[in-house]
């Protein structure tokens, strides 16, 4: 295959934008289309103070690199949860994220679930029995938390993550299927500033998780490959590969079901809810952080439950 | 007599016919090419390259999950 634009050997071949790129147009053409809905979406301007959630992985490393490459002011921050059973999961994604910081001379925050609080993320979540067998629920909650908590303390104007058009695509799908009014309504690639909370954006959203994974490749970036061991057998990955079979057979299916759904919500199909369902927030006691908890937030209320 | 091409994921080892497009190999493989990247001798190539007698292409699965 050839590239459209050099026709040099093609490395990838994107079927939904019937193209197919070799290394240096594709490694040219990613960052410009990321800037490109940047821009467009105002997720952020070269002017403000961006922190990046990064855990290691090919997305986050991936967006990491990119905001460098487009000259944005980007420091990183990492969230050690003590996920270490049978692989070295946490442990590797923190050395390999230490060193891509290390390696490019950025800033990095770090995170350390056991020497901030005293327990690792596992522990927790069996301790306080939230979510069974799997402590995702707990993770997501202190992830959030801690994001919310560095942004606000150092002062960055917006929280971005590394979430890529599968991720994206498979949580629309999940959130379709159960009717979540609640999810549908908030989710978007963009999420104003509120209540003190940093602005949260996803620069990745238009990107397949194979583009991300490719351009983590070509770039050299050396990222955690195996995965969490809780993701095992999650419905996340359940979507994602149902999505997949779809886009197989009718390329542009998944970035047409998120796209489409986004111009949808634009021309209203999702009313938000009027004032009075939307809950009163408070300020928690003991964080700081906006919660609609009349005393302790969720995660506050979690840390003194594990106590 | 001709040597085998070998097809690698994570820790499985798939043995295919050279001559065929990695496509169609993928495909008798029940691997869907939107779940992986291919690569051979630490480059990425397209589905529409031919497999080579004794050769080994390594597929990254690219789907992540959590
Ligand atoms: S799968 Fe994801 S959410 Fe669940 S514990 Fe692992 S990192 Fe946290
Ligand atoms: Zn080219
Ligand atoms: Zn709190």
């Amino acid at each position: 295959m050839k590239c459209k634009k050099c026709g040099g050997k093609a490395v990838i071949n994107m079927r939904q934008h019937n193209m197919g790129l070799c290394k240096d147009d594709f490694l040219q053409w990613l960052p410009e289309q990321m800037l490109k809905h940047i821009e467009k979406q105002k997720m952020f301007t070269p002017d403000e103070k961006i922190l990046v959630a990064v855990s290691g992985g090919k997305d986050s490393l991936a967006l990491w690199d990119m905001l460098q490459i487009l000259g944005y002011q980007a420091d990183g921050l990492y969230i050690a949860l003590g996920i270490d059973e049978g692989i070295s999961y946490s442990s590797e994604s923190q050395r390999l994220t230490e060193e891509f910081a290390k390696a490019r001379d950025l800033n990095l925050h770090v995170v350390n679930m056991t020497s901030d609080y005293g327990i690792d993320l596992p522990t927790l979540a069996k301790e306080t029995k939230r979510g069974r067998d799997k402590p995702c629920s707990s993770c997501g909650l202190v992830k959030r938390h801690e994001m919310n908590r560095i942004a606000r303390d150092f002062g960055y104007d917006v929280l971005a993550t590394g979430h890529n058009l599968d991720d994206e695509a498979a949580t629309l799908f999940s959130n379709t299927l159960q009717w979540n009014g609640d999810y549908l309504i908030r989710q978007h690639p963009v999420l104003a500033e509120r209540d003190g909370l940093a602005r949260k954006v996803k620069p990745l959203f238009r990107f397949y998780e194979r583009e991300m994974a490719a351009y983590t490749l070509l770039r050299g970036i050396e990222y955690i490959y195996d995965e969490c061991p809780f993701a095992e057998g999650s419905t996340s990955t359940q979507y994602k590969e149902l999505l997949n079979q779809l886009e197989h057979e009718h390329p542009g299916a998944k970035i047409h079901f998120f796209t489409k759904f986004l111009s949808a919500k634009k021309k209203g199909l999702f009313a938000e809810p009027t004032t009075e369902i939307v809950p009163e927030l408070h300020i928690c006691p003991s964080c700081g952080q906006p919660t609609s908890a009349l005393e302790l937030c969720t995660f506050c209320r979690m840390m003194e439950k594990s106590k | 007599m001709k040597k085998t091409s070998t097809i690698i994921l994570r820790d499985k080892k798939y043995e295919v016919k050279a001559g065929s497009t990695l496509r169609v190999a993928l495909r008798r493989l029940e691997i869907l090419p939107e779940s992986v990247i291919c690569v051979r001798e630490g480059e990425l190539i397209t589905e529409d390259n031919i497999i080579k007698e004794g050769e080994t292409i390594k597929l990254v699965s690219v789907i992540s999950g959590g």
